[in-house]
């Protein structure tokens, strides 16, 4: 996994008009939790995984190296299946 | 409550250069020549927007043969829907490629009909490997994701090792080898194309050890052949719950192969709106849910993971859309199914053709 994760190859985030999030693969949609959606968005190629696990430290009731435990597996889980690089 | 469509498969044209006996389309291809305007597919897809919908599957017969392909791929991803082109790759030049990026284009799918050229050319009933080869190098080189595509059936399936190393070779990261599925072209060829127990066999001991060996490189989607295993396909997931489909010429069917199902009438986008018709068309509404189901699926534990099987392949091999999908190992018409499966010849299938 890269340090400043970015997206694959035809994979994107999609709002809803609803308030909901999804990333959006080849022949698939993944719906997004409120944790994987903040950290998500801010997968640009340019802010650092630390930086990311800040921002839902931020937002969401969860102890840091909680966070970035989940994030990680979260992350490696969309690296392996190609959807981040 | 209706429920909210994901996905729309738009079926721009069943023109195809190719002749490939396992094509899904209708046989009565003659009956689909009038074909919607451009205005009209910008209506379905915006329509479909409003509806829900996230994902546009661009094809056909051959999508790229309808010049106003990168206008409604602008129009789908202008609306936010991710969009996808299923093609056989032989027009994809540089310009065309660029072109359909530059409208934001996310997904090209490529098919080849084998891993050498002889045999697919074969297959195709026309020479087109070698310029899929080069097409699909365009692709990988290009900001878009790519996904190779292999149908497998008797002709093919004992190479399928080899199809696997031509996705390592050319470095593709999604391969997708789906057995054939028996509807349109593919049905009537069905003894012709029906693979053996043994190439099935063979195929998933070769599919689980390439997926082990490329872990992490090559996702490889592997779809097993129905009349194969004990359960049958879940239907579009559920029919009317998720999927949509238009036809070349506006017709709105739950599934692609519904036209199969004699019985069964269509609205048309030309006539009625694409929200209503997936809301409350007859079409929509006969086989949603699970109240339709007769015996075994009504009292199966399995009804909402199979949600009875295909309502096309119940329809061609039983004559009644509403019976358990005899791929079931548990539908009384399962042995339908065991004597096709038997029914292999070595004849040639018959080629599609208009």
């Amino acid at each position: 996994m890269n340090d400043s994760p970015r997206f694959g190859k035809g994979v994107k985030l999609r709002r809803d008009p609803d308030g909901s999030t999804m990333l959006l693969v080849p022949e698939g949609a993944l719906v997004l939790n409120g944790v994987a959606a903040v950290a998500l968005e801010l997968v640009d190629g340019t802010h650092s995984m630390a930086q990311i696990v800040e921002a839902v430290v931020d937002r969401f009731e969860v102890a840091p190296e909680r966070a970035r435990e989940d994030l990680q597996t979260l992350f490696g889980r969309l690296t392996q299946r190609g959807f981040l690089q | 409550m209706t429920p909210r469509p994901l996905s729309i498969l738009c079926e721009l044209t069943y023109r195809c250069n190719l002749q490939c006996p396992y094509c899904y389309n209708p046989i009565a291809l003659s009956e689909y020549r009038d074909e919607l305007s451009t205005a009209q597919w910008r209506r379905v897809l915006l329509d479909a927007s409003a509806l829900g919908v996230v994902q546009a599957h661009f094809s056909g017969g051959e999508p790229t043969l309808r010049a106003d392909l990168p206008e409604l791929v602008e129009t789908a991803a202008g609306a936010g829907l991710y969009t996808n082109l299923i093609t056989q790759g032989t027009f994809l030049d540089d310009d065309a490629l660029d072109e359909l990026i530059g409208r934001g284009l996310d997904h090209v799918q490529i098919s080849i009909q084998a891993p050498a050229a002889a045999a697919a050319d074969r297959i195709a009933g026309t020479t087109v490997h070698e310029k899929k080869l080069q097409a699909l190098r365009r692709v990988r080189e290009r900001d878009v994701a790519l996904t190779l595509n292999c149908v497998l059936h008797r002709q093919n399936h004992d190479a399928i090792g080899e199809v696997i190393a031509l996705a390592e070779r050319l470095r593709i990261t999604r391969l997708e080898l789906a057995n054939v599925q028996f509807y349109g072209w593919a049905y009537r060829n069905r003894t012709a194309l029906m693979p053996t127990l043994e190439q099935v066999r063979h195929a998933e001991a070769i599919v689980e050890a390439a997926r082990e060996r490329l872990r992490g490189r090559m996702e490889i989607v592997y779809v097993l052949p129905d009349y194969f295993g004990d359960f049958p396909k879940p239907c579009m997931n559920g029919w009317g719950s998720q999927f949509l489909t238009v036809t070349p010429n506006g017709d709105v069917l739950p599934c692609p192969a519904a036209a199969a199902i004699g019985d069964l009438r269509f609205e048309n986008v030309r006539s009625r709106p694409l929200g209503v018709i997936w809301q409350s068309s007859e079409a929509f509404e006969r086989f949603r849910g699970t109240a339709w189901m007769p015996e075994p699926c009504r009292s199966c534990d399995r009804r909402e993971l199979d949600w009875g099987g295909c309502r096309c392949q119940a329809f061609l091999l039983t004559g009644d859309a509403a019976a358990t999908d005899p791929a079931c190992s548990l539908s009384p018409h399962h042995a339908i199914v065991t004597a096709l499966r038997e029914e292999a010849s070595p004849a040639e299938p018959i080629p599609r053709r208009a």
